[in-house]
């Protein structure tokens, strides 16, 4: 019997995983869709003012993907920000946000990823120049920049408001695109997801607090239930770019999980956007 | 001979004078294709809407299949809404026609057939009346046809 449970277990596991990790969109930035790359193979160019990053294979390939990597070397990078090297992360892979997935999460997402189909592809270098390059500085920017630790419930909220704010703050990683940066590429805590005038590949995104002039204030939740399923807008348009890609994994998501997400925008204060250009 | 030469000259200025004609029209012609392609995806919008309103208990059946309709038809026409040289801002200034639909015209195509299927998927469904399906249909159409053309080829200016 014991080897039953188990084995089901493990599938339950990867199963949550399987889930985790489409919340948090992995296989997005992972895979060079672009150029018909494998699936979490790595090798997307992600352009940021601070230059072109290119993401890693994170196939459980043992040589050029993270096939050889422990469960504590997985956390210490989602939590920490942290190669199993030691070497510091670029804050392009959002560990600020992703520190606060929970262990047993991150555990699950580990055992998904192992899952998969190891795919031998070597990671290409970053094409960021110095001093951006020195991996050392980012010792530095996080002690300025990055408060380490777990999501924290609050109590005296809704157990929907709860699910909702650690999707978005933690898997989800919406304030990655949707917050705007200061000067050295550290989201504003105090502008949390009121638009970025200079998002990925130097596209604007837009404000989502229920600012009523131009964040979502007029949207209802099921507005925005409907776009994450969808993509659809409330003026029966369909999302396209960076957050098409968001959508195809939204909609992945269950009916509770995005209603949770809205309801966390909704109770957000609202804050009116920056300008383009600021 | 001479007649020939004649023609020939003849036939060089003629060639000049509609190539000036055609470079004239052309941007009246864009300013045209322009407006004409954002009012019928307006319009597309519209009839999503009526699908829309009929799966959330607002609207009514003959309208949503109406609106169905008219998708089908609309979604086959958008390879011609989008003759060369037709890229940029819409009229209105928030959304631009990436390049890509020019240097990746098949890809562009896959994707406009993929949305026209999907239209006619979801009016085969609302003739059958079962809810489920319709609503299934609808998000498919939504997601993958319109999103789906949206995501590769069209992009949002923020102001």
């Amino acid at each position: 019997m014991l080897p039953v449970l188990s084995l089901s277990a493990a599938a339950d596991e990867m199963t949550r995983g399987a889930h985790l990790a489409n919340a948090a969109g992995c296989e997005g930035c992972h895979t060079d869709r672009e150029h018909h790359g494998q699936p979490y193979a790595g090798g997307r160019a992600l352009a940021t003012p601070f230059g072109t990053f290119y993401s890693p294979n994170i196939t459980p390939d043992p040589e050029t993907g993270i096939g050889r990597w422990s469960d504590e070397q997985f956390l210490r990078a989602l939590r920490a920000g942290v190669r199993p090297d030691g070497a510091n992360y670029f804050p392009v892979f959002p560990y600020p946000s992703f520190t606060k997935i929970t262990d047993a999460d991150a555990r699950a997402i580990k055992t998904y990823l192992f899952s998969l189909t190891p795919v031998r592809q070597p990671n290409r270098a970053h094409d960021v120049p110095l001093p951006v390059s020195w991996r050392f500085l980012q010792t530095g920017w996080k002690l300025l920049f990055f408060s380490p630790g777990p999501f924290q419930p609050a109590p005296e909220r809704s157990e929907a408001y709860n699910r909702g704010a650690y999707l978005v703050t933690a898997l989800a990683h919406c304030g990655e695109c949707h917050t705007p940066r200061n000067w050295f590429g550290a989201t504003e805590p105090d502008k949390f997801l009121a638009g970025n005038p200079n998002g990925p590949d130097g596209k604007a995104v837009p404000n989502i607090t229920p600012d009523p002039q131009n964040g979502i204030g007029s949207w209802s939740e099921e507005d925005i239930i409907t776009l994450l399923k969808t993509g659809q807008t409330p003026e029966f348009d369909f999302v396209g770019g960076a957050m098409g890609e968001v959508v195809q994994n939204t909609s992945r998501l269950d009916d509770a999980d995005r209603r949770a997400i809205a309801v966390y925008l909704k109770s957000l204060p609202p804050i009116r956007s920056l300008k383009k250009g600021r | 001979m001479f007649s020939v030469v004649k023609l020939g000259l003849l036939g060089a200025a003629l060639a000049i004078g509609m190539a000036g004609v055609s470079t004239t029209s052309f941007a009246q012609d864009k300013e045209a294709v322009l407006k004409n392609r954002q009012e019928t995806m307006k319009e597309q919008g519209k009839d999503i809407g009526a699908v829309k309103a009929y799966l959330d208990g607002k609207g009514d059946l003959a309208q949503a299949k109406t609106g169905a309709a008219n998708l089908t038809q609309t979604t086959k026409k958008i390879p011609d809404l989008f003759p060369p040289g037709t890229g940029g801002p819409n009229p209105t200034g928030d959304y631009v026609a990436k390049p890509a639909i020019w240097t990746d015209w098949n890809k562009f195509l896959d994707a406009q057939k993929a949305a026209a299927t999907k239209a006619d998927a979801l009016l085969v469904a609302i003739n059958s009346g079962d809810k489920a399906a319709i609503e299934a249909a609808f998000n498919d159409l939504g997601k993958n046809g319109c999103g789906g053309c949206h995501t590769a080829f069209r992009e949002k200016i923020e102001k």
